[in-house]
């Protein structure tokens, strides 16, 4: 007995355990049987984030995760397809994504739709399917998007043809398809009315009757130029429409309250001396945090051909002022350069910044500390939102 | 590449107004990618540019189509190139002797036309096409 | 990116050095040359691209994402997925559309036309993914534009690596 207890004791002490309390004494109770169980989404948190992970190695499996802005967990995920559209109904209650899916997986009968998925479970309510069109690019808040009300739903198609698709979401319809005569995405505004950007620098708004179908149509005088200057596609939202920021960093910015869209001067993001040099760049090129008045956009060092280069910094500007007010750096050799920058529209904000290594790094939107580096959350991960 | 002098012709044929390389270049970089090599397009999703294009060019109706459909209408090149490369095309992928004894698009006439793109394409082309084959042959409807 | 771009020039410089004119210009197959007062025709060579000379392989030059050709690409270099940069891998089908770009030749000196096609029908090639943007421009600038699915028009749509096919010498 004592050899086995020395034994024991040993073995114990070797395994580095502390050496059993009571090897004579007996045993604890019984674990319980446990009970599988779905996880709940919980309350909803203005720091949640999805994050659209395009999986470019794997791109007929993209997904979006929810993630957790100050636990820092992720909470679930949403399969999306092959080239999805991601974005959230003005309730916040759906994710809605468009896209496609093959027969067989990689192969087979294309099947283009818009699914709905309930944000309070993550699971898929619904879908509509719509002519296998969808827009099949990089991630953008504009190949899906709501009217304001919620009643109509907004999917570019490209066949290469450029069209839109306006949907029912409440009876899960197609109503009727817009050509937009080459213009491409859609940017919805109000109740009614969807605008697309031309190949020319113009912008197409298309206002819609009751039905979903095209009333009038207008197409505004170039506001950019293509050629010397283009702005990105990613427009940033405003609280009365777009802001379009152009490669050398010019902020292009379009008050949609109007049935025919009224153009700001343009305000650069970028000093004489700096531009050419500091761009923007990256997928999800801006954000606003909209009552405290502030863009963020990721900024790098770069000459043509660097628009989708991340940011090694992160540039703060003031949107009354047009002034820089903050410079953050970016930890680029540990987090990696800044392809997506979203911020929480709470009085405590958090900046979102998913990086080209798949990291999400969480940052104080007013101070700039970071405070979580988020390692490898998806493949891609290049948009972010926030409803 | 060395530049290649214009023919200069005292009749304003069509044929004569193409010896310039850039056409062919401008359909390269600007319409080739949809339209293809042959200008023979890809079935149910773009139009072919061969034995259409100048079927369309007989008409000012079906001119005017050619030159409000998207690729025309919001294209990066200049009237000047537009009618070029249009002038261009409808020679170079059509056999048929009547295609070089059309009337060249003049740029006016491309920027007069062009600023008033076509709201649904598929529609306005159905009745072009129709009216053509009243007077000769006609483009395909469908692709 | 900003290091990639760094080890770009360098080795665009070193290519510069290694490639003999020769080879270049064997490498160019039918372009015309010389005195033509022709236009540059366009040459069709997706219908090539379907039938590569038997035991093609690619060159290691088609399999760096430094190579001149892929100035403005975005995906999966074929020439490591079993093709090369003029040649879709097999079991896989080119795409009819495509967009059309122009990347300098610093071995030559000159600015070339070059289509990057995709190859369609298969599940991402996964390996040489390549992503560079010199005169890219967005998508509502479509023919300029390397983001879109170029397979969007083929029946099979899934999107499985790039190439890069030089159609002529750019014009002034």
């Amino acid at each position: 007995m004592k050899r086995i207890v020395s034994g024991v004791m040993l073995l114990a002490l070797v395994a580095g355990a502390a050496p059993p309390p009571a090897a004579a004494g007996p045993q604890p109770p019984p674990l319980p049987a446990e009970h599988l169980t779905v996880a709940k989404v919980g309350p909803k948190s203005p720091h949640w984030v999805y994050v659209v992970d395009y999986a470019f190695n794997n791109e007929i499996d993209t997904r979006v995760y929810l993630f957790d802005g100050d636990t820092y967990r992720r909470i679930g995920q949403i399969d999306t397809g092959f080239s999805p559209g991601v974005n959230v109904s003005p309730d916040g209650k759906t994710v809605v994504v468009a896209t496609t899916y093959f027969a067989r997986g990689g192969h087979g009968t294309r099947t283009d739709v818009v699914e709905f998925n309930d944000t309070a479970t993550l699971a898929k309510t619904g879908e509509i399917v719509i002519p296998p069109k969808h827009t099949q690019t990089l991630a953008s808040l504009f190949t899906a998007a709501y009217s304001a009300d919620g009643r109509f739903l907004y999917t570019p198609y490209l066949t290469p043809a450029a069209s839109f698709g306006v949907l029912d979401p409440v009876r899960k319809t197609v109503l009727s398809e817009i050509d937009t005569a080459g213009c491409t995405l859609v940017f919805p505004w109000g109740v009614n009315r969807v605008s697309s950007i031309c190949e020319s620098g113009r912008l197409l708004t298309v206002t819609l009757d009751a039905q979903g179908h095209e009333a009038t149509r207008n197409t505004s005088d170039p506001f950019f130029d293509p050629d010397k200057d283009p702005v990105f596609a990613q427009g940033v939202p405003l609280a009365d429409g777009y802001a379009y920021i152009s490669f050398l960093g010019e902020v292009h910015e379009v008050d949609l309250t109007h049935p025919k869209p009224v153009m700001r001067a343009p305000w650069p993001l970028v000093s004489g001396q700096e531009k050419g040099t500091w761009r923007p760049g990256g997928v999800q090129i801006g954000a606003v945090h909209q009552s405290l008045g502030k863009m963020f956009v990721p900024m790098h060092r770069g000459g043509e051909g660097s628009h989708k280069t991340g940011g090694s910094e992160i540039w703060v500007f003031d949107m009354k002022s047009h002034r820089r007010t903050a410079r953050w750096p970016v930890d680029t050799k540990a987090a990696g350069e800044v392809v997506a920058v979203q911020v929480s529209q709470d009085a405590a904000p958090l900046l979102f910044a998913a990086t080209e290594k798949a990291d999400l790094l969480i940052l104080d939107a007013q101070t700039g500390r970071v405070k979580h580096d988020e390692k490898k959350l998806g493949q891609t991960p290049q948009l972010l939102l926030n409803p | 590449m060395s530049a290649v002098a214009a023919i200069s012709c005292a009749v304003a044929a069509l044929v004569c107004q193409l010896a310039q390389a850039s056409p062919a270049q401008d359909y390269m970089l600007h319409c080739m990618g949809c339209h293809g090599t042959q200008a023979q397009g890809v079935p149910g999703k773009v139009p072919p540019l061969a034995n259409a294009l100048s079927r369309f060019m007989r008409t000012p109706q079906g001119r005017n189509y050619v030159l409000r459909v998207p690729g025309a209408a919001n294209s990066a090149l200049s009237d000047r190139q537009l009618a070029d490369v249009l002038n261009w095309l409808a020679v170079k992928f059509d056999a048929s002797p009547a295609a070089s004894n059309l009337a060249p698009f003049t740029s006016e006439e491309v920027s007069r036309l062009r600023h008033t793109p076509l709201v649904s394409v598929l529609a306005a082309r159905s009745a072009v096409v129709r009216d053509l084959a009243a007077t000769g042959p006609a483009p395909p409807a469908q692709y | 990116m900003q290091s990639f771009d760094r080890m770009f020039e360098k080795s665009a410089r070193s290519l510069a050095k290694r490639t003999s004119r020769r080879s270049l210009l064997a490498s160019l197959g039918q372009l015309l040359t010389g005195a033509a007062l022709l236009p540059l025709l366009p040459i069709d060579r997706t219908a090539r691209a379907q039938s590569p000379a038997a035991g093609a392989k690619p060159t290691a030059d088609e399999q760096n994402c430094a190579y001149w050709k892929f100035c403005a690409i975005d995906g999966f270099l074929c020439a490591c997925c079993g093709g090369t940069s003029t040649s879709c891998p097999p079991g896989t089908q080119t795409s009819p559309i495509t967009w059309i770009g122009t990347c300098h030749n610093p071995g030559d000196g000159r600015d070339y036309i070059v289509s990057y096609n995709d190859c369609c029908g298969k599940v991402s090639c996964g390996d040489c993914f390549c992503n560079r943007n010199e005169g890219e421009k967005p998508m509502y600038r479509l023919s300029r534009n390397n983001d879109v699915n170029w397979c969007m028009a083929n029946t099979e749509s899934n999107y499985h690596c790039s190439v890069s096919v030089i159609l002529g010498v750019a014009g002034e």
